[in-house]
């Protein structure tokens, strides 16, 4: 482990250039400071540093290649000072070494077209071993930049549950989730269990939900003006197409459905691996349930985006029993083919943001939907009778 | 594929249940956007990139439509060209987009028609419900006059006789069922007497509600900031009064000259084209007290007060707290550039005014005897606009000698361009001596968000689908700048009629002439260079 190094041209150099530099844990801030400085000496003129958030990012060292990736990413989307907690049980041998947390500081920097360099946010990387995280509470609450909110990045649904309860929950302003990398449906449980720790008190943001976002608004859209509300009212069968092995984010879709209209679950059928789910729903009306509505869940081969998701139709039935259906399908090039009775069908622009995206938008209004709580717990639900055996 | 028929939709639907949790997203109801001047360059440069960058970023409405409108004929088809190669240079969100260009094209149609004959609008009223019909549109127009002024009253009047801006109000709250809605450009009038005979004229065919007299500048990012910083944070708005502040200075400076616009810009001036609009605008937006809730009526209703407050300047100080120039030859960006009676369509003799500065107060118990200088003009050394709080001195200075870093505190709100927000304050130099220096916290719109800020259009036609009037100006609110703003026209033409005109000049890349900074050292003050 090295000094907190001394604040020479060279280090301040490679340390804007965004190359880490290790530590002491107790020596950080005093290394950070350092390393402005000079590096403001070297800029003639103050550099500017910028932070809008303070950023907790919990993850595993399998998976530090891929946190670290993202953190970069972020960095010209919303300045802020990032703390990555490392849970790696195999960093060290000894109960004593284990216990330690080494830590290591770079910035992120955010260049201008013409290569100026303009803009410099923190990381802050918290290495611990098998007991190391006890500390992690600690630290984080000693290097939150005052008066700046703080987001918790709890985005590996296998992480133990205890790091986010004890030690980061009460420093928190702001948690983020993802159900997109859930591997099995039956894991959507245990993200409903971390954002229960929110105890509805904090919001809690999910990029798996936000990636879902583009698919929610252009089919909301369908029921826009002229169409209007009325043949929700009257919707019989829905039908989700997603990748194989995206079952996650179309139960979390039809959860949005199913919560948005006020549809109660009424039974499942469970599916073998592989092959159609499907649910019934009943159509609440004025307290007396007014009909059946059956989501069935497809695995589909087809364009998906990030989202997973290929394809939804809702087939409705007016007063007559006269059929009509609403479709939104995923096409190439990010695009969406939308389709409604009214009017030939219609390409609209889907997105397919980054992790990073992403959690920028979990970071503003998007991140704290109400909805969102309700349909997670739904689809949990849901979960349960997805997939046999998972 | 097989297009289906188009069906009948409600004429009043039911609300839609999806939309909850989605409202942050403002998507506008489906609505066919009409360009009149579809020829023209704004069409081409901002107007249809504006509408495609919307598109690109799924603010649109899934059924859509565009129908640019000229004299020029020009099919559906090279209509579409055109715009293609206008968003290729100008959009915001560019290289564009193959596929979505393929379905935003598919939106885009072209109607050939004289601004001035009833019959054209028939066919145009035609062509529109034949859009709609195919297209699932429920019947909301969007009319966009990027015409000559002189033909604004005519096609508000022949887009009513065609029965073109009829609402009902059906809807809820007595809102209507299929809104018409009017964007007309600026300039809306040349002097008072021709705003008041436009807005009579308009009012005859729409009620206020339907008008949205646009100026991008309340489209800018910054603009629209001033509210949030005032009325937002708690430390600025107890400041923002005569017991803190010592003066006011807006800047509107340019580089560019007339660009090819000489005939237009000698009839305009610079008072005309940036100031009675834009900076009159920054003005109100700078002074306003605050609105009793965020709605268009709530905050035009206070910038009006600030424009009514405006005081008289009298004919005899007119010289003396208004100063008028021309640039003349000299360099910018170490490029020579032609003096203004040198410019293509500008007469030898003019006495037309690209630089103007001036000292105003209002009056008002927040400002009472606060000067605010406000100057704009062209071929300035940089483009920038900025408003800048100056505030008093400390009462009483500690420091003696050593204090001789000290400066009086400057807000500096920066539109255009690095928008952003900078505070100047004394800070004490490191080191055994009790030294002060002046430093500079910056908050900067590009360095603190990532996201890209929209263009002013595309924000102000976003606004005006959704109903949303709070960044467009109101009758009133223009009829009480022109008051103002055409008691000095008055003067100068009172003036040119005496044989009296006195129009100093400057040099191009200058920060002005030397009259006007006579106007603020005068009052022991100093421009500032921002």
């Amino acid at each position: 482990m090295a000094d907190a190094p001394a604040a020479t041209p060279a280090a301040a150099e490679a340390f804007t250039r965004g190359e880490p530099i290790s530590v002491e844990v107790d020596r950080i801030e005093g290394a950070l400071a350092g390393l402005w400085k000079e590096a403001s000496r070297d800029a003639g003129g103050a550099v500017a540093r910028a932070a809008l958030w303070n950023i907790v990012v919990a993850t595993r060292a399998a998976d530090l290649e891929r946190t670290k990736r993202t953190v970069d990413e972020l960095a010209p989307l919303v300045p802020a000072r990032v703390l990555v907690l490392v849970e790696d049980p195999t960093a060290e041998k000894t109960d004593e070494a284990a216990a330690r947390v080494q830590a290591s500081i770079e910035s992120n920097v955010v260049a201008r077209s013409g290569g100026a360099r303009v803009v410099y946010s923190e990381e802050i990387t918290l290495r611990g071993g098998v007991a190391g995280d006890q500390h992690f509470g600690g630290l984080v609450r000693a290097l939150q930049v005052p008066g700046l909110p703080t987001a918790t990045l709890w985005l590996d649904p296998t992480m133990p549950e205890a790091l986010l309860r004890r030690q980061l929950r009460p420093a928190t302003d702001r948690l983020v989730l993802d159900t997109g990398r859930c591997t099995r449906p039956r894991q959507l449980l245990e993200i409903d269990r971390c954002a229960d720790l929110a105890r509805g008190a904090i919001p809690v943001a999910d990029l798996g939900w936000l990636r879902l976002a583009s698919f929610r608004l252009l089919f909301a859209g369908l029921f826009d003006p002229p169409v209007g509300g009325g043949p929700l009212g009257g919707a019989r069968r829905v039908k989700i197409e997603h990748k194989p092995g995206a079952e996650v984010s179309a139960l979390l879709l039809a959860a949005w459905l199913a919560s948005a209209l006020d549809w109660l679950f009424a039974s499942a059928e469970p599916a073998a691996p592989g092959a159609p789910a499907l649910f019934r729903f009943d159509r609440a009306k004025d307290g007396a349930a007014a009909g059946s509505v059956e989501i069935t869940l497809t695995p589909s081969e087809g364009a998906c985006g990030t989202s997973g998701i290929v394809a939804i139709e809702l087939a409705t039935a007016d007063a007559s029993g006269a059929e009509s259906a609403y479709s939104v399908r995923r096409a190439e090039q990010n695009l969406a083919t939308i389709s409604v009775p009214i009017a030939p069908p219609r390409s609209m622009k889907l997105d397919s943001r980054t992790d990073a995206e992403l959690v920028l938008s979990a970071l503003g209004p998007a991140g704290a939907d109400p909805l969102f709580r309700r349909a997670l717990t739904l689809a949990a639900r849901l979960a349960t009778f997805a997939s046999a055996g998972t | 594929m097989t297009e289906p028929a188009p069906a009948a939709a409600s004429s009043n639907p039911l609300p839609n249940p999806l939309r909850q949790g989605l409202s942050e997203e403002r998507i506008p109801e489906p609505a066919t956007m009409v360009i009149f001047g579809a020829s023209g360059d704004l069409t081409k440069r901002k107007l249809v990139p504006a509408l495609y960058s919307l598109a690109r970023d799924r603010l649109l409405p899934a059924r859509f439509a565009v129908v640019g409108y000229a004299r020029k004929p020009l099919g559906d088809d090279a209509f579409r060209a055109d715009m293609r190669k206008g968003c290729d240079e100008f959009a915001r969100r560019r290289p564009v987009d193959e596929g979505l260009w393929n379905t935003f094209a598919q939106q885009l149609f072209f109607q050939e028609g004289d601004y001035d004959k009833p019959e054209a609008y028939a066919a145009l009223k035609k062509r529109l419900e034949e859009i709609e019909a195919a297209h699932g549109l429920p019947g909301n127009r969007v009319f966009y006059l990027s015409i000559p002024p002189s033909s604004f009253a005519t096609v508000v009047r022949n887009l009513g006789a065609a029965g073109l801006t009829t609402e009902d109000n059906a809807g809820p709250g007595g809102k209507p069922t299929k809104f018409a809605r009017v964007i007309i450009e600026k300039p809306f009038g040349t002097d008072l007497a021709t705003a008041q005979q436009l807005n009579r004229d308009i009012h005859q065919t729409l009620t206020e509600r339907q008008i949205y007299r646009i100026d991008h500048y309340l489209g800018k990012e910054t603009v629209q900031n001033l509210l949030v910083f005032r009325f937002a944070n708690g430390i600025f708005e107890p400041v923002w009064n005569n017991r803190f502040v010592d003066h006011v200075q807006i800047t509107g400076a340019e580089t560019v000259g007339v660009e090819g616009r000489g005939g237009y810009f000698e009839q305009a001036g610079i008072l005309r084209d940036m100031v009675q609009n834009h900076l009159m605008q920054v003005v109100s937006l700078t002074a306003m007290e605050p609105p009793i809730a965020l709605d268009a009526d709530a905050i035009r209703d206070e910038k009006l007060k600030v424009l009514k407050a405006l005081r008289t300047i009298p004919t005899a100080e007119m010289d003396a707290h208004v100063v008028r120039a021309q640039y003349g030859a000299g360099s910018i960006s170490g490029k020579p550039v032609p003096g203004y009676r040198e410019e293509q369509g500008v007469s030898r003799s003019s006495q037309t005014e690209t630089y103007v500065a001036m000292k105003f107060f209002i009056d008002s118990w927040r400002w009472a005897g606060v000067p605010f200088y406000l100057r704009s003009a062209k071929r300035m050394p940089k483009r920038v606009t900025e408003i800048a709080i100056h505030f008093k001195e400390a009462p009483h200075l500690l420091f003696g000698r050593t204090g001789e870093g000290i400066r009086p505190n400057v807000l500096a709100i920066r539109i255009q361009p690095d928008e952003g927000i900078a505070l100047n304050f004394g800070s004490k130099l490191p080191g055994p001596a009790m030294q002060v220096a002046p430093v500079s916290m910056e908050f900067r719109y590009g360095s603190s968000f990532g996201v890209e800020p929209p263009e002013a259009y595309e924000r102000l036609i976003l606004d005006c689908m959704l109903g949303d009037g709070t960044l467009f100006t109101r009758a009133d609110e223009v009829e009480a700048s022109w008051t103002w703003i055409s008691r000095i026209h008055k003067h100068w033409a009172q003036q040119a009629a005496e044989g009296k005109v006195q129009v100093a000049t400057y040099a191009a890349g200058s920060w002005g002439p030397e009259p006007a900074e006579r106007l603020i050292t005068a009052d022991r003050r100093a421009w500032r260079r921002p």
